[in-house]
């Protein structure tokens, strides 16, 4: 996993003459999946025929497309649309970044079907449904109660399952294996998402805001300063390894410590180990974090969905933790007679992530002025205002653009009418590009690997500071701030 | 593929003390973190939106 991962994060933090970054792909892709999306604010229905799985017991009835005006294509037609479209724009992306495209697309078939399949039978209706509604509409008795959302679950476990017991197979699957690229896309696209979201309880969203900067507070100054000095202090580590550490476990695993890799100087190989440990940490924590956020917080949802942007380690895993807790909270919710307005959870984890990753670049400048000017300084290197651009995760931008267009769309338009549809397809790919990264991420974790690269000692940092700190003073600050303040109520 | 010498310092203690200016990282990142987010919670209560 060392080498996959070192081939799929060098690539992305490597500037290619003539060639765009894995973070300038992802920008295009996703601003192009939304601005076909929105024509439908002007009347043009440009990505109607995605396709869309609806909770099933009759797996023939499960697939349709997305938009009403596409209603007479069939199912599986809209998903073989949906699988072309992608396969052409990321390999489009793979091009432009360098990549292998070949090799990708024909990996790509494989992952694709395989992470789709997870999702189809993460909405198998013993899985999925929640409500007793929902049991006399599919003619059962029981069900798991994951919510269609349980599909990413599944991803994750086929991924773990290919990675630790078919090693071979995941490293043929490798080019197209690309969770970094398939969040960052996603990300961009759930911009409008939160935006409409934002529009609707605009009161609420700004209050939000305020608890993003206390997030931002927490992970850069207080988490990183005590990881920082237990990894020195307690474990021994050099500054080399403890920086990028102290990164990947406070701020945002695979960006952030590649970021300060880059900002210190330090070998390559080191925060590539540390985004491997940060990776497999994340899995675990999107295993078990959403299901105690359902049993201990169900009634404090927003402190469960900050507190998952704080305690997940990766972008991908903690949205996707987001996701997940907000279906379990909504149905445990709505099994108690209350009916919360769907997005506001994973909103809110989104928002408190996003503002952490934001502050990457600077961070990094930070980091890159104090190891130049105070600790390297015989080298001779000056750190540049310019790193913090270069360091600057550009997907971000694309996170804003989306934002801002459906913010003033939604508030200065009155357009809320078409808006909703339009984004409902945007969301249709955004779910697909999450379902690709939970399946991604299952295929990077090989274990026994990341065992043999010797990162015993970095996990044991891990543990200690994730379960010792930082997932309680998340909690505690999540309930400082969140605490009280609920999503508002649907309809 | 990983190098025998990044396996071996993973799990190697460096005798490297820590210099004055990561002391001085450490506490002013804690003491400016805290300090903020003192000024935050107040604010949140003081002041709710």
């Amino acid at each position: 996993m060392g080498a996959e991962m070192s081939d799929i994060a060098l690539s992305s933090a490597e500037k290619r003459p003539f060639r765009l970054t894995e973070d300038g792909s992802s920008v295009v892709v996703g601003l192009l999946f939304f601005a076909l999306a929105l024509a439908g604010v002007v009347g043009l229905d440009l990505l109607g025929w995605a396709a869309t799985t609806a909770v099933w017991v009759d797996p023939a009835k499960a697939l349709s497309a997305v938009s009403k005006s596409y209603a007479e294509l069939n199912g599986a037609l809209a998903l073989g649309a949906t699988f072309l479209a992608l396969l052409a724009t990321l390999s489009a992306a793979v091009w432009a970044t360098g990549g292998d495209v070949k090799r990708f697309a024909l990996a790509f078939v494989i992952v694709f079907a395989i992470a789709y399949a997870s999702w189809f039978i993460g909405s198998y209706a013993h899985l999925a449904a929640v409500t007793p509604a929902d049991y006399a509409k599919f003619g059962i008795d029981w069900s798991l109660k994951l919510t269609n959302e349980g599909g990413f679950v599944v991803a994750l476990v086929a991924g773990l399952v290919i990675a630790n017991l078919f090693p071979k197979f995941a490293e043929w699957l490798k080019e197209a294996i690309r969770p970094e690229l398939y969040i960052k896309i996603a990300i961009v696209i759930l911009g409008g998402f939160v935006a409409a979201t934002a529009a609707s309880k605009l009161t609420l969203a700004s209050s939000l805001l305020l608890r993003g900067v206390a997030a931002i507070i927490e992970a850069y100054l207080i988490y990183w300063a005590v990881v920082y000095f237990v990894a020195r202090k307690y474990f021994g580590f050099s500054r080399e390894w403890a920086a990028p550490l102290a990164s990947g476990i406070s701020i945002c695993g695979v960006s952030a410590a590649i970021a300060t890799g880059g900002a210190i100087r330090a070998r390559p190989q080191i925060p590539v180990i540390v985004s491997s440990l940060v990776v497999i940490f994340a899995v675990v924590e999107v295993l078990v974090l959403p299901f105690f956020a359902q049993t201990f917080l169900s009634h404090e949802p927003l402190v469960a969905a900050a507190w998952l942007g704080l305690a997940v380690k990766t972008d991908g895993a903690a949205i996707a933790a987001g996701g997940i807790a907000e279906g379990l909270l909504l149905s445990q919710a709505a099994a108690e007679g209350v009916k919360y307005e769907a997005g506001w959870i994973l909103s809110t984890t989104t928002t408190v992530k996003v503002f952490i990753d934001v502050f990457i670049g600077i961070w990094a400048f930070v980091l890159a002025y104090i190891w130049t000017n105070h600790i390297d300084r015989e080298k001779g290197e000056k750190a540049k205002l310019s790193e913090i651009w270069e360091r600057f995760p550009k997907f971000i931008l694309g996170f804003i653009v989306t934002f801002a267009i459906v913010l003033a769309l939604a508030l200065g338009g009155g357009l809320t009418q078409r808006l909703t549809p339009a984004l409902a397809e945007a969301n249709t790919f955004r779910v697909i590009f999450f379902i690709l990264t939970f399946f991604s991420i299952g295929v990077l974790s090989n274990f026994r690997k990341l065992w043999d690269d010797g990162v015993a000692r970095l996990a044991a940092v891990y543990l200690v500071s994730l379960f010792g700190f930082v997932i309680w003073v998340g909690l505690l600050i999540s309930w400082i701030f969140f605490a009280g303040v609920k999503p508002p109520l649907a309809g | 593929m990983t190098e025998p010498t990044i396996k071996d310092e993973a799990a190697q203690r460096f005798s490297e003390p820590l210099l004055p200016i990561e002391k001085k990282l450490i506490g002013w990142s804690l003491g400016i973190g805290v300090v903020a987010l003192v000024a935050l919670a107040a604010l949140n209560h003081f002041v709710p939106l």
